[in-house]
């Protein structure tokens, strides 16, 4: 499952280059609630004095978004899909220093 | 001998308490005119170096010219970039008046730069040659400080399908 999950084709435009889409499975979707711990909030508080890049929620947040893809491609491939069209990302922040990330798209089978 | 050490005892307390207080707006002072600045040159540096070979990204949902596409794969890049405390002051103040507000518009174009700098760099480095079906996502991110909801910066995101002729 995992392995299937990891093998699975996505794309963000309409279709898969080089395939034909046979089938659609509907939209498949993987999110993810991630807070930051105390120790990066403070340094993330001295950083904002001087304004600029901060690196600790640059990175916490791609971590996460690659977890909200792999539970999408699960999703997937839980339903018997081989590709993933039209993939898109969405953030929300949460009161309370916490980001919900979010994606989603269409699963379909491709030949 | 007590008589003595209590100015000097007072003048300690007083550099802490100032230390404290000023300390932190003059090296956000320092920041906002050296750091930033400093960032932006590097920043514009590495634009240039790959806008010689034109510039790789799109948000066409096909790619240009109708060739044929080999090879491609979802990428993605994102950065957080926060304002500085003098910036959100100035911010803070200008928003009495309303119309735009020239620091937050900085800082946030700063960041969109970065992000998708970063994407022609990942892409280039993966041999790809251009990017179709470009997105950006901006996101507020908040800190809870004292109970009260303050913005601690803006994330930005890009991400497209990385493409091979």
């Amino acid at each position: 499952m995992q392995a299937a999950a990891q093998n699975l084709i996505f794309s963000n435009i309409e279709t898969i280059p080089g395939m034909t889409i046979t089938q659609s499975l509907g939209v498949v979707s993987g999110s993810t609630v991630r807070a930051k711990n105390v120790f990066k909030d403070i340094g993330a508080a001295f950083k904002n004095i001087a304004g600029g890049e901060i690196k600790a929620y640059t990175e916490l947040l791609q971590e996460s978004r690659n977890e909200a893809l792999f539970r999408m491609l699960q999703d997937a491939s839980a339903r018997g899909a081989n590709a993933v069209v039209n993939v898109r990302f969405a953030t929300s922040s949460v009161a309370g220093g916490a980001a919900e990330l979010l994606a989603y798209g269409t699963a379909v089978v491709a030949q | 001998m007590a008589g003595e050490e209590e100015p000097f005892v007072g003048l300690i307390i007083a550099a802490i308490v100032a230390a404290c207080t000023i300390g932190p707006w003059l090296l956000s002072i320092f920041a906002t005119m050296v750091y930033q600045p400093r960032k932006k040159k590097v920043l514009l540096e590495r634009e240039s170096a790959s806008a010689v070979t034109g510039d790789s990204l799109t948000n066409l949902s096909k790619p240009f010219g109708g060739r044929e596409i080999r090879e491609f794969k979802v990428m993605m890049a994102s950065v957080v970039m926060s304002p500085s405390w003098v910036q959100m002051w100035i911010g803070g103040f200008m928003s009495i008046f309303g119309g735009q507000i020239n620091v937050y518009t900085k800082v946030i174009d700063w960041a969109r730069r970065e992000a998708k700098q970063r994407l022609r760099e990942k892409v280039a480095e993966a041999g790809f040659d251009s990017v179709i079906n470009l997105r950006i996502e901006t996101t507020v991110m908040s800190r809870t400080s004292g109970g009260k909801d303050r913005t601690s910066g803006v994330e930005i995101l890009v991400y497209g399908t990385a493409i091979k002729y």
